[in-house]
């Protein structure tokens, strides 16, 4: 997918989104981009066995404030969460701690936000691995980093930021998703 | 639906890209240091109130892990008589059905299966929604026949989860986290079945979900109208407090609550899944 095919394809899904909610809802056509990222990061580990659940989290976010996601685990399941956003330049962060607020975390990945004429994607997922110790809830944190000042400077995030039409553009918070997956 | 079409398309189409990505991700990123430990009681954001409910399959997956219980004996089809005109009962009957699917998958029963799909486009063709299930019922009996066991039980989390959020659009949240009460009961009162067969405490400790309850006795105190006050209703929510005075109170499940949550879960099913015991409902009551 080339830069400019994304580009087409961010502002048809707003398109798309205005003229759902012009339409009174009669067509759902809204695709939730930061959920598409967090299951993108999901997708290696299908091949390992993870059921991913279809599920989620998501929302919009001020930048910097962390999110806390309760969830129930189960002892004898290994669990892997993804999160993902779709904000050009931002970048997001996930950690898993039990109900102590011990720290969990078995291992974990963050992709940054692409380098410049990185074919990919323009968002950024994270992810984090673990093994619960023990059947009980337990406490996911998602974090989403974005300077948007820095931002508005990057030339590699020139196109992106901001979007035509008032359609995408930093109004204070950026979009945010989670999944998981157990095997 | 399109939607979960998309997210699916985005899944299978990234596929070779992303194994490729990640892995150099994980090399050349490495891994960032979570603290230790984080204060839960003064956290500086925001908790986030969505709830996402296990779907049965995940606490399945533990029981083999514990030694193979005998799952097509715990596959039980619904009585067949819930009252067409309340969709409360008809919420619950559609989650414990899928939930009935997940028991059929790890029997590895074609057949059920195949019947589950029939029984779920049924009931969703009774709640308004079947152009939104067929093609998943569709898939699951399709999966089913190719004994594509994993594609089945992706199928059936997303035929609830499409149910669900098309619930969630038509303004009708209450509906949508019944299906996920429906499910969770049906579940639940399976792995009592086989635990209660062959008791050890770590099998027992699957059933410590106390958060789950709390959530499901606020999904049924926030019922608004007169369908959060029918005698199912009322006997569901006592059912549920019950459930989490054992749980809430247990530090290890012992084998007597396991048969006592059992015998709750399966009077609360009898609400709307099965025929009444009266003898049975009566002794759980008691």
């Amino acid at each position: 997918m080339t830069r400019y095919f994304k580009k087409i394809t961010r502002r048809l899904t707003a398109l798309l989104l205005v003229l759902f909610l012009a339409g009174g809802g009669i067509v759902y056509a809204f695709v939730n981009e930061a959920i598409s990222m967090a299951f993108e990061a999901a997708t290696p580990y299908v091949e390992q066995g993870f059921e991913v659940r279809e599920d989620t989290w998501s929302g919009e976010v001020e930048p910097g404030k962390p999110l806390l996601v309760r969830h129930q685990l189960f002892r004898g399941n290994e669990y892997w969460f993804w999160a993902g956003t779709s904000w050009p330049g931002a970048t997001v962060k996930v950690d898993i701690f039990d109900s102590e607020g011990q720290s969990v975390k078995l291992e974990g990945f963050v992709k940054p936000p692409p380098k410049k004429d990185a074919e990919f994607s323009e968002g950024s997922y994270a992810g984090v691995r673990t093994l619960p110790g023990k059947t009980a809830t337990y406490f996911v944190r998602v974090i989403v980093e974005y300077d948007h000042e820095a931002a508005a400077k990057d030339p590699k995030l020139q196109g992106f930021n901001p979007a035509v039409d008032g359609v995408g553009e930093f109004t204070g918070t950026v979009d945010w998703g989670l999944a998981y997956g157990y095997r | 639906m399109i939607k979960a079409f998309s997210c699916h398309f985005n899944r299978r189409l990234s596929l070779g890209l992303a194994v490729t990505l990640v892995s150099g991700f994980l090399l050349a990123s490495g891994q960032e240091e979570a603290p230790a430990q984080i204060d839960l009681t003064n956290f500086p954001g925001q908790i986030v109130e969505k709830v996402v409910v296990p779907i049965p399959a995940e606490i399945f997956a533990v029981l083999d892990k514990l030694g193979e219980p005998n799952w097509g004996s715990g596959i039980a089809l619904p009585s067949g008589d819930v009252a067409a005109n309340d969709r409360s009962l008809l919420a619950l009957t559609f989650g414990g059905l899928v939930a009935e699917g997940f028991i059929a998958v790890q029997a590895k029963d074609a057949d059920k299966i195949q019947k589950i799909g029939r029984e779920v486009l049924t009931l969703s063709n009774a709640l308004g929604l079947t152009v939104a299930v067929r093609p998943h019922s569709l898939s699951i009996i399709e999966a089913a026949g190719d004994k594509d066991w994993s594609r089945v039980r992706d199928e059936l989390d997303s035929t609830q989860q499409t149910v669900r959020e098309t619930m969630e659009k038509l303004r009708d949240e209450e509906l949508s986290n019944l299906v996920s009460l429906g499910g969770w009961l049906r579940g639940t009162n399976v792995v009592t079945i086989f635990i209660s067969d062959s008791f050890s405490e770590d099998k027992a400790e699957l059933l410590n979900q106390p958060g789950l309850i709390v959530h499901f006795r606020e999904v049924l105190e926030m019922m608004e109208g007169p369908s959060g006050k029918t005698p199912a209703m009322r006997a569901i929510s006592v059912g549920l407090a019950r459930l989490e005075s054992i749980i809430g109170s247990a530090e290890i499940i012992s084998e007597e609550d396991v048969r006592q949550l059992r015998d709750i879960t399966r009077s609360m099913l009898e609400e709307f899944y099965y025929e009444k015991n009266e003898s049975a409902a009566g002794e759980a009551v008691n």
